[in-house]
């Protein structure tokens, strides 16, 4: 298998490439419009690897995806959770909760993880070649490390937000209980943020990398007994929102154009 | 460049380089096209070490970014590149094109007639030495457009690397002289992998001087 992970540190943000090769493939995982569609294309033909889909955890609110534009370029598909089809305004390829994909050895399982948003998935990643059991879980902004992701970046419209904070609070923490902690020890984390993103609360570790069994033991969110803490608890420990969210996201969920993004912040 | 200007420049002897990867190369591409992969980090110095400086290339890769890139690359390294095909081979078939594809054969197929083919082993002469098909050539990648009037040959070639990336560009040069070349996808490795035979003994053709 081959996994590369992409730091672009302004925004503390975290896309992956994961591919196989022996199939000499690859797909993106969240891709950020801040290093472009074209440096992904770039990153998979230096390792000699064509990107045959793109992937999105979930619709981002604190940076602009280019990920629509990077599955154009290369006429591949754009991967979304099916319930998103209730959001967005733009044509994707849905997945179900618990669907494979294939990428030559590489498995990639779909974990619907939602409360961060309605249609947040994980992706579960195993490699044939080394074991059939899963080796690590892309998180996106369900579990970070150290860190849960925020319920509460929300747009304000009752069609797009689906559920009110507290509810959303309660979703995230059955989510990373029930189903990413649910996972094997060994199962290596690899969030979609880490360090100072606003995306999660202030005890978010600056290492972007982690195992379930570390944050079973260390996260300290995840160690509240019941939602009800859990909720208090990220509440209490959130940082301020990320700039501009609310037209970021709206571009995301393809509702306004990537120029009125900044003509509404003057 | 649009795919009728390529074609023209093909008519009139540029060589065009296909950066993608072996797999789709082999399915389909530009006639005459030379399969040569992409890589940021050393493709000036591949492409010094193996291609000739007085031939004019036309960069064909996928998408177009890529080949933005590659002739950039190239250009800086001395070498003569025209443009690059823009839209890819989709737009090429678009416009009713014609392409052409490469023979492929699993190291199972080589291994089940190896007395029909002669295999051509395209890695670096330490390589060849430490394990090869029985019976193989060495040619190195970095010397098919010198050498392969060495490897005249009344069977069909079979064209092996490590895994398909300098037998696949060795191959396209062949099939480019008219050469009967076959590409053993998965090579070495495969062989290695399937416990096929090996062979230590050197055995290396060198190529004659031009």
């Amino acid at each position: 298998m081959i996994m590369k992970q992409f730091r672009f540190e302004p925004l503390a943000q975290a896309s992956y490439l994961i591919g196989c090769p022996r199939a000499k493939e690859a797909v993106i995982i969240d891709p950020i419009d801040d290093m472009g569609a074209e440096s992904y294309v770039l990153e998979a033909a230096d390792l000699g690897l064509t990107i045959t889909g793109v992937f999105e955890t979930h619709i981002h609110a604190d940076y602009i995806s280019c990920a629509r534009e990077l599955a154009e370029m290369n006429d591949v598909p754009h991967y979304l959770h099916e319930s998103a089809a209730d959001l967005v305004k733009y044509g994707f390829t849905s997945f179900t909760d618990g669907q494979v994909f294939e990428i030559g050895g590489v498995r990639i399982t779909t974990i619907h993880t939602p409360g961060h948003t309605p249609e947040h998935t994980s992706f579960v990643i195993t490699d044939s070649a080394r074991s059939n059991e899963p080796w690590c879980v892309l998180t996106g902004d369900a579990l970070f490390v150290g860190d849960v992701g925020r319920p509460d970046l929300l747009l304000g419209d009752q069609a797009l937000d689906v559920m009110d904070e507290a509810t959303r609070a309660e979703t995230l923490y059955r989510s990373v209980k029930d189903k990413l902690f649910a996972l094997p020890d060994h199962v290596e984390v690899y969030p979609c943020h880490y360090g100072g993103s606003t995306c999660g609360g202030v005890n978010m570790s600056g290492k972007a990398a982690s195992t379930i069994a570390f944050e079973k033991r260390f996260n300290l969110a995840m160690r509240k007994e019941t939602p009800a803490e859990f909720a208090a608890f990220v509440k209490e420990t959130a940082k301020p929102f990320p700039d501009d969210y609310a037209r970021i996201k709206s571009y995301n969920l393809g509702l306004i154009s990537k120029d009125q993004i900044t003509e509404a912040a003057v | 460049m649009k795919p009728g200007e390529v074609q023209d420049a093909v008519a009139n002897g540029a060589v065009v380089l296909d950066m993608r990867p072996p797999k789709p190369f082999a399915k389909e591409h530009v006639p005459g096209a030379v399969n040569f992969q992409f890589n940021r980090a050393d493709l000036a110095e591949r492409a010094e070490m193996s291609l000739p400086h007085d031939l004019t290339y036309l960069i064909h890769a996928e998408p177009d970014p890529i080949a933005k890139v590659a002739m950039g690359i190239l250009s800086k390294a001395g070498f003569h590149v025209e443009g690059y095909l823009e839209g890819g081979l989709k737009q090429w078939k678009a416009e009713g094109l014609p392409t052409e594809a490469m023979p492929l054969l699993t190291v199972d197929e080589l291994k089940d007639a190896l007395d029909r083919y002669r295999v051509v082993d395209t890695r670096e002469s330490f390589e060849f030495r430490f394990g090869h098909i029985p019976g193989s050539t060495c040619l190195e990648w970095t010397e098919p457009w010198a050498a392969m009037e060495a490897i005249e040959s009344d069977k069909p070639l079979a064209l092996v690397c490590g895994d398909q990336v300098r037998s696949a560009y060795v191959a396209s040069v062949m099939q480019r002289a008219k050469m009967d070349a076959a590409l053993v996808f998965g090579g070495m490795v495969d062989w290695l992998e399937r416990g096929y035979p090996v062979e230590k003994s050197p055995k290396k053709t060198k190529a004659p001087s031009p």
